[in-house]
């Protein structure tokens, strides 16, 4: 489980963040004790730290150098100091990131998401398997045992997010976050057109019904 | 300065010499002086007289055009009393005295508006920072609620987002030291985070957005630039139209960049479309639907001109509007 250690002083955005991480399956490490912090960091072991700037004790900026004197671990500053200065201080002084507050939960984990795959060095996987179709993220193919098709960018992201849920409903509010994740911004008919059309090339590839509709719920492989 | 005007301020000592002398020419008649000897001393005396005022004049019509030089030579016109040589008449160097004086308590008076200016300032930016923790919190904490709920909630806190970021950027532009900061940016990067940032409210009212060419870098402050697009991404929300969509497509004008944030909204009427960058102008869209405060594209237009971008807006009422920031080349900037 990855380890999220989280450095903020307001109690209950602290507390709040705790249960959001816990409940996306990360191990979050809430400081409370802001005196020490690197020592705390060393013990802890972290796989990423959340940073505040504005911290009673020692401000962020001084915070992330000390931490990265003892420890080589990515730091995503979350501030709600909104200035240019501090954005590229942040960056310079070996922050990953750099989020201001109100952040968007989607978003967020988002960051979170591509910092750690980054850190940790895991490539992001070039293929994806299930139930017999094949889909080939570099090349931006979709394969069975009848054949391969081509797919555009918008397929091939609404394709990636269903077969990452494979088994599961994935609404179609959930569909469009994903794709705004990407930064591929289209609405609720737009998804509409492009599930037809990714329905049609399954069906050349002999995987017509491959993608089941769960009426009023979302889709489903 | 005219002779006239020198003469007609000693108007009462002329006419008092005038009568004094005519009052001692009678006596001298009478007391038997001869009118040759008169007439004579008359002469000597109006040649000395009109000479004194001619000198007088032209001291004075010297002085005046040396202070009228030294006041435009100046570059702060309020340090003119400090600046004017401690010469002349004692009256004269009263007078400067005086406006030194009050040159100086209006001095004391602009700076005690300026420091309580700057401190407003500050106080605005770390309110606005200070208010940015209860909205995450907030926001954090409805994660709990049921979907409807959170939704609603979500929405009212993204309005509060707006208003406050409307509020920090309205003490930056109007603040005598602007601090933004020019560097090079990637302008699909500043599209993505200010589309990220309104994500919720582009989300629930189901807009379609299409970017085109963005890959294009401008020199600029990337924060100010996103909450111009941010504004103009707020209204195509709120004067949508059926089936919104909208586009935001750059394209290489020479050395300099063109933005078009393009949608299928309402649209301005032709006649209001001179005023929408005006302080508080709300127009007939804006007072139809309520909720326009007249603050947005002011300030976008008060930003772009520090960042000496052009912004330029067209439109057609019932189908579309176009918002064009242009920047300038690198090299062009003053302000760099």
């Amino acid at each position: 489980m990855q380890r999220i250690m989280i450095i903020e002083d307001d109690s209950s955005i602290r507390e709040e963040l705790t249960l959001l991480l816990k409940n996306e399956g990360y191990h979050p490490l809430p400081v409370t004790d802001f005196t020490g912090i690197p020592k705390q960091a060393v013990q802890t072991c972290p796989n990423l730290i959340l940073l505040d700037i504005g911290l009673p004790e020692q401000d962020g900026f001084s915070l992330c150098v000390n931490l990265r004197k003892s420890l080589d671990v990515p730091i995503i500053f979350v501030t709600s100091r909104e200035s240019g200065l501090d954005e590229i201080r942040a960056l310079s002084l070996g922050g990953d990131d750099y989020i201001t507050k109100p952040y968007n939960i989607p978003v967020l984990l988002a960051r979170i998401k591509t910092v750690l795959r980054r850190s940790s060095g895991t490539p992001e996987p070039d293929m994806m398997e299930a139930d017999g179709l094949c889909l080939n993220l570099t090349k931006g193919t979709i394969s069975s045992a009848a054949g391969t098709a081509a797919l555009t960018r918008n397929e091939l992201q609404i394709m990636v997010c269903l077969m990452e849920h494979a088994g599961e409903i994935v609404a179609r509010a959930d569909l469009i976050e994903a794709l705004w994740d990407s930064k591929i911004y289209i609405d609720d008919n737009t998804l509409s057109v492009n599930m037809t059309r990714l329905r049609g090339k399954l069906e050349e590839i002999g995987m017509g019904g491959f993608i089941k509709t769960r009426r009023g719920m979302g889709y489903q492989l | 300065m005219k002779m006239m005007e020198y003469l007609s301020d000693r108007l009462g000592n002329l006419v008092f010499q005038a009568v004094f002398v005519i009052a001692a020419a009678g006596f001298l008649f009478l007391t038997g002086t001869q009118a040759g000897v008169l007439i004579l001393l008359l002469f000597v005396w109006i040649l000395c007289f009109a000479g004194m005022q001619a000198v007088g004049f032209y001291r004075c019509r010297s002085r005046i055009q040396e202070m009228e030089n030294i006041m435009d030579g100046l570059d702060k016109k309020y340090l003119f009393a400090e600046c004017v040589p401690k010469t002349g008449s004692f009256y004269e160097r009263k007078l400067l005295d005086l406006s030194r004086r009050s040159g100086k308590a209006m001095i004391e008076a602009v700076s005690d508006a300026q420091t309580a200016q700057k401190e407003y300032q500050e106080y605005v930016e770390s309110w606005v920072h200070e208010i940015k923790t209860p909205i995450t919190a907030a926001g954090l904490i409805c994660r709990s609620a049921d979907s409807v709920t959170r939704r609603k909630i979500l929405r009212e806190l993204d309005q509060i987002e707006a208003h406050v970021e409307r509020a920090l950027f309205y003490a930056r532009a109007e603040s005598t030291e602007k601090d933004f900061l020019i560097r090079a940016a990637s302008l699909a990067e500043i599209a993505d985070k200010a589309i990220e940032r309104h994500r919720t409210l582009l989300m629930q009212n189901c807009i379609r957005i299409e970017t085109q060419n963005l890959e294009q870098t401008v020199y600029t402050d990337e924060k100010w630039v996103i909450f111009i697009l941010g504004q103009l991404l707020q209204n195509a929300v709120r004067y949508r139209g059926e089936n919104p969509f909208l586009t935001l497509s750059a394209r290489q004008l020479g050395k300099q960049v063109q933005l078009t944030v393009g949608d299928n909204g309402i649209g301005i009427p032709a006649h209001e479309l001179s005023r929408v960058f005006d302080r508080g102008f709300t127009g007939s869209n804006g007072r139809s639907r309520g909720g326009s405060t007249g603050m947005g594209l002011y300030l976008c237009r008060r930003l772009a001109d520090c960042l000496e971008i052009d912004l330029k807006i067209t439109s057609e009422a019932g189908k579309e509007t176009k918002v064009t920031l242009t920047f300038q080349a690198k090299e062009n900037l003053t302000k760099l």
